[in-house]
């Protein structure tokens, strides 16, 4: 039972890492590999987008993913982690660039930090190369918005949607509430100025946002 | 039961029935109005068109009266001509896409998933209403006589796209089957990628079209007197032939998930009428079935009950009976 939780000891990347690596063929053999790779993350901490093919790009994301999360979890403090991020990354500028930078960058995210893309290869239509970008880069997106954008046709009906439902809601409240107002109204005083029924029940009419808080004084 | 056994042995065309006749006669019709106007164009003239957008600006040299936005998007990229619901003529007027240019101007190419879509999805809703036209008038069996009357502006914020038809049945509640009957109806017309053909003719022509058709030849005058030229658009979608102001999508594949979601009987000025409502989504956008039910299930409460009730709270008084007859009298009113 002495042996270390494995899950604690490497943090936990948010994409899939392959379970064997590629060998991605190089003449010098694995030391040629790991050159490749040094070359490839440290283009994409510098870049922030590189188009690569497909094989090349995926490997180079777990090792530019992990880099990134040992930054954030140990800091440029530990002599390991600065060790590392000299092997690396190839310029010392980007060793600045990974601190200083990315990680009060994807300090709180929740997502992962690089993204995909599949595009058409410029040379063989049929063989697709893979584009690669950190998040909150400062290029222009490469795929249109269709979740947040609230002019799209889908987010038209489901505002619409929206709205009639509040609308519902807020009614049901200013009915319940100026039901009551009107008892205490009766009870109270007969010269109040405002019957606060129909003045509630105006504001509901023209912006249903307004009506919680008077309907919360009446109440 | 005895409805949904007629509506399961659909067929595109009611063949040897009176309808098939009227079909095959107005587009014999339509055919030939086309090409006769075709032909009226004598000399074919060159225009130059300027396009301005992805992948690139682009002058192409185009035939007037002749070449369409859709023959550009041809000439530049093969994902603009699929892509392409509606184009944007000299940065004012929007143009169908198989309606000819009539002289040089610039040309933009909208699509569904702009930045601000607003009259793409305007052309969607509306044609959404015409391709309910076109499943109303096809899928009831022989038995059930149709006369397609009418479909307001498009109102993309109340929910549903309508049609309404008069029906020869006299209390019909569509049961769950059958409305999913007519939608798959509607995904059948999309998968046929159906272009929508445009065509101006005088109210004369028109008449004749729908001289079966006792509500839509009441409607002409009135719309050719609205019209600037006096002219009735017409569209049409396979051998479907109806009256609208357009502009319209380009062809029936924009139409992407669709559904029909309910069918009310109203009480119009023309008598009883039963109104088809429906909600749909173009091609592209996608939507998880949780939020497509909320748009499903609002879809299928009866168009302008909420501007009802809205109405009703503001006026004094508790005839609320004789209230909502004058609102829905009025509302009629400005519908029609």
């Amino acid at each position: 039972m002495n042996q270390a939780d494995v899950s604690k000891l490497v943090s936990r990347l948010r994409v899939r890492v392959a379970a064997k690596p590629r060998r991605l063929s190089n003449p010098q053999g694995p030391e040629g590999r790991m050159n490749k790779l040094r070359a490839t993350v440290s283009g994409i901490i510098k870049y922030e987008r590189v188009e690569l093919n497909s094989n090349l790009a995926d490997e180079a994301r777990g090792y530019t993913e992990r880099l990134i999360s040992e930054a954030i979890r140990y800091g440029d403090s530990d002599p390991n982690m600065m060790e590392m991020a000299d092997y690396w990354l190839e310029e010392k500028q980007l060793v600045h660039k990974l601190f200083k930078v990315l990680v009060p960058r994807f300090e709180n995210s929740s997502l992962s930090y690089t993204k995909i893309y599949r595009c058409p290869g410029i040379i063989r239509p049929d063989f697709p190369s893979l584009v690669i970008e950190l998040r909150g880069n400062p290029f222009p997106p490469l795929v249109k918005d269709l979740s947040t954008n609230r002019n799209l046709l889908h987010n038209v009906l489901l505002d619409a949607a929206k709205k009639e439902f509040r609308k519902q809601q807020y009614e049901i409240i200013a009915k319940g509430s100026a039901g009551q107002a009107r008892e205490t109204d009766r009870n109270i005083s007969e010269e109040s100025t405002k019957p606060v029924g129909d003045s509630s029940d105006s504001t509901d009419a023209e912006s249903p946002e307004k009506v919680t808080p008077q309907s919360e004084k009446n109440t | 039961m005895k409805l949904l056994s007629s509506l399961r042995s659909l067929k595109p065309y009611r063949t040897y029935s009176s309808f098939a006749s009227i079909i095959e006669k107005q587009n014999r019709l339509f055919t030939g109005e086309l090409e006769r106007q075709r032909n009226d164009i004598g000399r074919i003239e060159k225009i130059e068109v300027s396009y301005e957008g992805r992948p690139e600006n682009k002058t192409i040299i185009m035939n007037k009266f002749l070449s369409s936005p859709y023959d550009a998007t041809r000439h530049i990229a093969e994902w603009l001509s699929q892509q392409g619901a509606l184009a944007q003529v000299d940065d004012t007027y929007i143009w169908d896409m198989h309606r000819p240019l009539e002289g040089s101007c610039r040309l933009k190419i909208l699509t569904v998933t702009d930045p601000d879509p607003h009259h793409v999805n305007k052309a969607f809703w509306k044609s959404c209403s015409f391709f309910l036209g076109a499943v109303i008038s096809q899928s009831f069996a022989d038995n059930v006589q149709v006369t397609l009357h009418s479909f307001p502006s498009p109102q993309i914020t109340s929910g549903s796209f309508l049609y309404d038809a008069r029906l020869s049945l006299a209390d019909w509640q569509p049961t769950p089957n059958e409305l999913r009957v007519l939608s798959a109806e509607m995904v059948k017309l999309a998968n046929r990628a159906l272009p929508l053909e445009r065509l101006a003719v005088s109210a004369d022509f028109a008449k004749i079209i729908f001289e079966n058709n006792e509500f839509k030849s009441q409607q002409i005058p009135d719309i050719a007197g609205n019209s600037a030229d006096g002219k009735i658009t017409l569209y049409r979608v396979g051998n479907h032939i109806d009256i609208s102001k357009g502009p319209l999508i380009g062809d029936t594949s924009f139409l992407g998930r669709c559904s029909i979601t309910a069918v009310h009987k109203i009480e119009s000025e023309d008598g009883p009428l039963f109104r088809f409502q429906g909600v749909a989504l173009p091609k592209g956008l996608m939507m998880n079935h949780f939020a497509y039910r909320i748009l499903e299930e609002r879809a299928s409460k009866p168009f302008g009950f909420q501007k009802l009730q809205l109405m009703i709270r503001n006026v004094p008084g508790d005839d609320s009976e004789i209230v909502i007859r004058k609102v829905a009298r009025s509302l009629r009113k400005i519908r029609s």
